[in-house]
């Protein structure tokens, strides 16, 4: 008995799943925003959700956080039925910097922390994080796209949450801004939080995230660890004067998945870690093709996501 | 409760417009005071009382109640332009949904918007109190509470115009159209329906949102005349349909507020 009193008034120790999407699907009119999505977000994991534009990435988390409502489906937070008082513990930016024009960034969190319920002495120390301490008292209305998006970061992070939702954290930053966020969420990650992060900055996702959603017009493609999805593949680049010859000889090769000819290249496919360069030069020149070209590519996540999207 | 509202009192405390049209307004509910005060102060006085006895004596205890809770309801709609700015604001800045986000229920959001319109009623209702008692302190009768019920028919018609403004803010979102169509369905539109509705619908025109409650505080002045040339009212039947009205668009604002994407 006396352990739950004393447990009661502290923050629930996450484990397991932060979030599960169950069949969710939202249609606006015809328009069919998401088609039956499901997958979990395990907690401690930066989950990133990718997509091209207007792919259902924000619509899902809108869904999330009860400002869109689902045509169908559900989702649990924490393992619990959503509700209003969860989100007090979540730190959010979506789509854009929502705030009150003609109030300064500092007065504009303070509005923020009152909400959430959060000691409104955070509020120094996350402007200081987002490197806007000098500006909190312009009005919100004075600031760059830049400082805005900040403002909003700075937001995400008040009350220490320890599940945070970022909508592209880096829209509109520039190129130390951009690198300032990715080491915050890297340091965000080390310390154990758990991040969602929607973005379809493909790099920004690879860098930092360790699971991944990818969806395309509403439907999820493939969710799961970075690891699995990106079923990791050397590609070896190659190419010669005769090509026809050589595409001939490499059929004869061992220990390749699979060939793809482009643009006069041939692309061989090897499982991780096995393709050796040394000795398939060895092989082409002992059958008499020279090669001109000869490359080791890692298949990114680039790549990745184009042969999932294309089709 | 209160802590919602001193959240919504973060919001309003350093927006210019706000206590710009705030503080004109309440001038405002003075000023239109004032000039009915002239008016009437102009009239002819070496007539052994013939006007007295038409016009009455507006501005002497008790009927200074009626008299200044009239002169201040033609000011109605800047009370509801107060509660359209504040909500609007929140669809253009997206700070309704950033509540949302932050962690406030939907429920809480408009519960806050409804106090809202209570508070600002209340203060108008107060302003138009002083005002009275600083008028009919002028004249010659003595202080009365008597007719003081004026002042609560006021604080129903400011609740009944601001909740309108609460619902058309809902409805249409975007502060240009809202205004407008506010503006001119208070001032022109219903008074029309309920010209024509008086007209060929057994004066049912009476009974039309805010025609209900502008009813209630009839034109206070030339009263022998008046009676004999217009409608009788039935004010327990007014009083009734102002609450119905006003629990339709509270509860029309909240279920939509509710129920609609963000």
């Amino acid at each position: 008995m006396d352990s739950n009193i004393n447990t009661a008034f502290q923050r629930p120790v996450i484990t397991g799943d932060v979030l599960a999407l169950n069949g969710i699907s939202k249609n606006y009119g015809n328009i069919q925003a998401l088609d039956n999505v499901s997958f979990t977000v395990p907690a401690g994991s930066v989950f990133g959700i990718l997509g091209p534009n207007g792919s259902g990435k924000t619509t899902m988390l809108g869904i999330v956080m009860d400002i869109l409502k689902p045509s169908s489906g559900s989702f649990t937070f924490f393992g619990e039925t959503p509700h209003a008082a969860q989100r007090k513990h979540i730190g959010t930016l979506l789509e854009t910097p929502n705030f009150y024009h003609y109030l300064s960034g500092e007065r504009n969190l303070a509005i923020n922390a009152a909400i959430k319920g959060c000691d409104p002495s955070d509020i120094p120390s996350v402007l200081e994080k987002v490197n806007l301490a000098e500006r909190k008292t312009s009005r919100f209305s004075t600031y760059s796209l830049g400082m805005k998006q900040r403002l909003a970061i700075a937001s995400a992070l008040l009350g220490n949450p320890d599940v945070l939702v970022f909508d592209e954290p880096t829209n509109g930053l520039d190129p130390v801004g951009i690198a300032e966020i990715r080491s915050l969420i890297i340091r965000l990650a080390s310390e154990g939080k758990t991040i969602i992060m929607a973005s379809h900055l493909l790099d920004e996702v690879e860098k930092v995230c360790t699971h991944v959603a990818i969806l395309k017009k509403g439907k999820l493609l493939t969710a799961g660890p970075v690891d699995e999805v990106l079923v990791n593949e050397d590609i070896v680049e190659v190419a010669a004067a005769d090509f026809t010859k050589l595409k001939s000889i490499v059929a004869g090769m061992e220990g390749f998945k699979n060939m793809k000819e482009q643009n006069n290249h041939l692309f061989i496919y090897y499982p991780q870690g096995t393709a050796d360069l040394e000795a398939i030069n060895r092989y082409c020149y002992e059958r008499g093709v020279v090669l001109n070209h000869l490359q080791l590519k890692k298949k990114s996540l680039e790549a990745k996501f184009f042969e999932l999207t294309n089709n | 409760m209160l802590k919602l509202l001193k959240i919504e009192w973060m919001k309003v405390k350093n927006y210019t417009t706000f206590w710009v049209l705030s503080i004109l307004y309440l001038i405002s509910i003075f000023g239109a005071a004032y000039i009915s005060h002239l008016i009437y102060e102009s009239r002819p006085k070496d007539d052994k009382g013939m006007t007295g006895a038409i016009i009455g004596k507006p501005f002497d205890f008790p009927d200074v109640w009626h008299m200044v809770s009239y002169t201040s309801s033609f000011l109605m709609f800047m009370l509801g332009l107060l509660i359209i700015i504040s909500i609007t604001n929140e669809f253009s800045y997206k700070t309704h949904r950033q509540n949302v986000i932050d962690g406030w229920s939907r429920k809480e959001f408009i519960l806050v918007k409804m106090l809202l319109t209570v508070v600002i009623s209340l203060v108008a209702t107060l302003a138009v109190f002083i005002t009275a008692i600083i008028f009919g302190l002028q004249e010659d009768a003595a202080f009365s509470f008597e007719k003081i019920e004026f002042i609560g028919y006021f604080f129903i018609q400011a609740l009944s115009y601001s909740s309108a403004a609460l619902l058309f803010s809902l409805l249409f979102k975007r502060s240009g159209i809202t205004i407008g169509v506010y503006f001119l369905y208070s001032t022109i539109i219903e008074n029309m329906l309920a010209g024509l509705l008086n007209k060929y619908v057994d004066n049912f025109g009476r009974y039309l949102p805010l025609e209900t409650t502008d009813n209630l505080i009839r034109i206070p002045v030339f009263k022998m005349i008046v009676s004999q040339l217009t409608l009788s009212y039935n004010t327990e039947a007014l009083l009734l349909m102002s609450l119905v009205y006003l629990g339709l668009y509270y509860f029309i604002s909240y279920r939509k507020f509710e129920t609609d994407d963000l």
